[in-house]
């Protein structure tokens, strides 16, 4: 379900696209599934057809889903092998970590270090 | 803006919501409307069709042959056969305005919401109208449709041209139930939250599952193929309608024992 809060400080764009990304994440839109077209989704939520647009470019951008022409948008294979990557690299950190003997915490620290300092650069 | 809702209207919109399980989502007056106008537009549209049946016979009567020698299309029969067109049409018409203001009571509800909620991931065809009943409908028309084009090629005189009556009729019909099930698979959702979605996705399926009764396709040949008495041709056709009123009954049946164990299944809320 996607819920649109005209209330709300967030734009209505930015609450779309996060609950369409969240319920990709969570595998509720499992890869393959078709999303509704923009005008459908638009006109079920009250929206502009730009404002969906929107949400749905910025999901194609970080690769959630893709558009196959007419066809309609669908839950990218995309975001599942990044994700897949991303627990490789962890799988090699840790690795990399039990090597030198590094505890934990002191692990988990040098991730957020890193993650802190890559936020800047993705936004 | 909506109209004022009677307390009637909510009570009827609570009836409807416990009768479907969702006794634990609130008969607003939203909700309320929606279903009065679903349930007056229903109305109209089973009487639409009503005068169009008492029209198609006053016509088909009003060009029959005064001696059973007179055969082929006279003007008469022409004449009789722009007119049904135009009731056709007339029909077609009707039932689209009937769609109109349905849909006008939705957007004006739809405008009044603070939150708009929909499904990720709407609802196809299968789910709404269910295989069955759209395969059913597809049958209940072809086969019409055939016997109406065989009953066409191989009779002669006042058969034939009960054939043709039946035939424009049967088109006019079945554009009119395409419009109209259009209408009721595209219209946009009206909800806020999930249980007013579950609503509106009831409301839907029912809107569907009454748009694709063939009642009239049953009826038409009663008003014009049936003045011959029970030839092989008409208990062919009784045949027919016998069997997918049966094969309907089934669905429906079918239809009632799911919707049953999905309310007292263990998923059901």
């Amino acid at each position: 379900m996607i819920v649109i809060d005209s209330a709300s400080p967030v734009p209505p764009f930015e609450q779309l696209r996060a609950q369409l990304a969240g319920q990709i994440q969570e595998r509720t839109l499992a890869v393959g599934t078709r999303l509704p077209t923009i005008r459908r989704l638009a006109a079920d939520l009250g929206l502009a057809v730009n404002t969906v647009g929107r949400a749905y470019r910025e999901l194609e951008e970080a690769g959630l889903i893709e558009t196959r022409g007419a066809a309609g948008s669908f839950v990218s294979a995309a975001g599942e092998q990044g994700r897949e990557r991303a627990r490789r690299a962890a799988a090699e950190y840790a690795a990399v970590i039990a090597g030198l003997g590094i505890d934990t915490t002191e692990a988990v620290r040098i991730v957020q270090a890193a993650l802190t300092q890559r936020v800047p650069e993705v936004s | 803006m909506l109209r004022k809702v009677r307390p009637t209207e909510l009570e009827t919109a609570r009836l409807w919501l416990a009768a479907r399980g969702l006794a634990d989502v609130a008969p607003t007056p939203m909700l309320a409307a929606r279903l009065t106008v679903r349930r007056r537009a229903r109305l109209a549209a089973a009487v639409l069709p009503a005068a169009f049946l008492c029209a198609n016979a006053l016509v088909y009567v009003s060009a029959l042959p005064i001696r059973p020698a007179d055969d082929g299309f006279g003007t008469q029969r022409r004449w009789s056969l722009v007119v049904l067109t135009a009731l056709v049409a007339g029909l077609v018409v009707g039932l689209s305005l009937l769609d109109r203001w349905v849909r006008r009571v939705d957007q004006q509800a739809g405008a009044e919401l603070p939150r708009r909620a929909t499904h990720s991931v709407r609802p196809g065809w299968r789910t709404v109208l269910g295989g069955p009943r759209a395969v059913l409908l597809a049958i209940t028309y072809a086969g019409a449709a055939g016997l109406a084009i065989a009953a066409l090629t191989m009779r002669e005189g006042a058969a034939r041209y009960a054939a043709v009556v039946l035939l424009i009729g049967l088109c006019g019909v079945a554009v009119g139930t395409a419009v109209r099930l259009r209408h009721v698979l595209t219209h946009p959702v009206v909800a806020a939250d999930e249980g007013s979605l579950r609503a509106d996705f009831l409301m839907r399926v029912e809107d569907a599952r009454e748009v694709a009764v063939p009642t009239v396709v049953w009826s038409l040949p009663v008003v014009s193929v049936f003045d011959t008495g029970l030839d092989p041709w008409n208990t062919g056709w009784l045949v027919f309608i016998v069997l997918s009123v049966v094969a309907l009954a089934l669905i429906t049946a079918g239809d009632g024992r799911r919707a049953l164990a999905a309310q007292h299944g263990p998923g059901a809320r």
